[in-house]
């Protein structure tokens, strides 16, 4: 919560003055100029928010890995389509999504898609799930079983709601990054988001071993209004 | 302002982005403190942003890095060497141009003899000419100052046999050649009117 409070401030304040996005800048002029090697250097940083956006969209890390190293040679191949009003990590991310799609379209793992993508998202989505939370152990996801119950708990939100989640939540991008990122309004984000966390809140309230809830239900009576 | 738990469900993600206006979040506040279900949902929301929002959360596959690597240096690199291989290309042609100039620059430098006629071998015409047995002369066939009985041959042949160039015919055939320079006109225009006579 910290890091995206801190990365969305630093974004309203000057992103033009980032150091990071003049470094990036001098790297993606010098790579024009012929200097090819230093796009290893350009993209290193966002090997993993590239990985995963694309995971996020095709459930599987072979395809993953495929569409993120076909991303990252497009991404090179139009590097003279980069306009610098952007931020070189929004555009990337943009071709990983569309790089992603487009192989799963291919693979026509649309015909997978969870029931709640026809859902209408202006919806109110209701919590059923009153479990009361306690404080998460900070070496949790060092057990690959919780990680792997944290990805399937995403794996079936439906894909809308995936990759907003994962570039708000996961990759910790700014709500206007997000909006960019996938040619959507920044209210639209804010719905998804919302939903994509209500979902996994309730899918993942029954826990693991009891480890991040205490599996005592809030008694029946007790809420104010009845 | 009335806050119910439908409104915290609505906000409840906005409040912990910290995009509420104050007003706002201060009622919010005020319910979740006596609500026990809108707290477990407020901490629910916490703990799955806060567990998703690890970096250990997803890791890239092991051997991620270095079959990026391969295959960058394969496509991107590889433009690099097509690049250079272009660059040296072009490096060539440049010198090889440049040579072909110097050398035609050289050429035109290097001190030639005045007369044409002191260098026959050198701007003779290519087809055979003509010589007249009892002539001192090499003509093109039909020359007009040719007379009497001739035979072909080659231009070395006729400079090796002590033949020289007609000044009325040859210099037109070399002219022609586009391989004459003015100052060969005009000269050793002499008794060609006699040649086989």
């Amino acid at each position: 919560m910290q890091n995206r409070d801190r990365s969305e401030a630093e974004v309203a304040i000057a992103p033009r003055s980032d150091p990071a996005q003049e470094h990036e800048a001098v790297l993606i002029g010098r790579i024009r100029g012929g200097e090819t090697e230093l796009f290893y250097e350009l993209i290193r940083p966002y090997e993993r928010r590239v990985f995963v956006i694309a995971f996020t969209i095709l459930r599987n890390e072979e395809d993953a890995e495929d569409a993120a190293q076909d991303a990252f040679l497009k991404a090179f191949k139009h590097l003279g389509q980069f306009r610098s009003e952007s931020r070189f990590s929004t555009w990337l991310i943009q071709v990983a999504i569309n790089e992603a799609r487009l192989r799963q379209r291919k693979s026509h793992l649309e015909i997978m898609r969870p029931i709640e993508d026809k859902e209408n998202e202006d919806g109110t989505y209701t919590p059923h799930d009153f479990t009361d939370w306690r404080e998460i152990p900070s070496e949790a996801l060092e057990r690959k079983e919780i990680r792997e119950k944290l990805v399937a708990a995403l794996a079936s939100l439906a894909q809308k709601y995936r990759e907003v989640f994962v570039l708000r939540d996961v990759e910790h991008m700014s709500i206007e990054d997000t909006a960019q990122a996938l040619g959507i309004s920044a209210g639209a984000v804010k719905t998804r988001l919302l939903r994509a966390r209500l979902m996994l809140r309730d899918l993942l309230s029954p826990g693991l071993e009891g480890i991040w809830v205490s599996h005592s239900q809030i008694p029946k009576g007790t809420k104010p209004w009845s | 302002m009335v806050v119910k738990c439908d409104d915290v469900w609505r906000e409840i993600s906005n409040y912990l982005d910290g995009d509420l206006d104050p007003a706002a979040k201060q009622a919010l506040e005020e319910h979740l403190a006596q609500c026990a279900e809108c707290q477990s949902v407020r901490d629910g929301m916490r703990n799955v942003v806060e567990l998703y929002g690890d970096k250990a959360m997803f890791q890239l596959p092991a051997g991620f890095h270095p079959r990026l690597r391969d295959r960058l240096t394969d496509q991107v690199e590889g433009r690099k060497i097509s690049r250079r291989a272009w660059l040296v290309s072009i490096g060539v042609t440049g010198a090889l141009a440049a040579s072909a100039v110097l050398a035609a620059a050289l050429d035109h430098f290097v001190p030639q003899p005045l007369s044409e006629m002191s260098q026959p071998a050198r701007r003779l015409p290519q087809r055979l000419v003509a010589v007249v047995d009892s002539g001192k002369l090499f003509h093109v066939p039909g020359c007009p100052f040719m007379h009497g009985k001739y035979h072909m041959v080659t231009p070395e042949e006729a400079v090796r046999e002590g033949y020289t160039p007609c000044t009325r015919c040859m210099p037109e055939a070399l002219r022609s050649a586009g391989k004459v320079t003015p100052d060969f006109q005009g000269e050793e225009i002499v008794s060609s009117e006699t040649e086989g006579q």
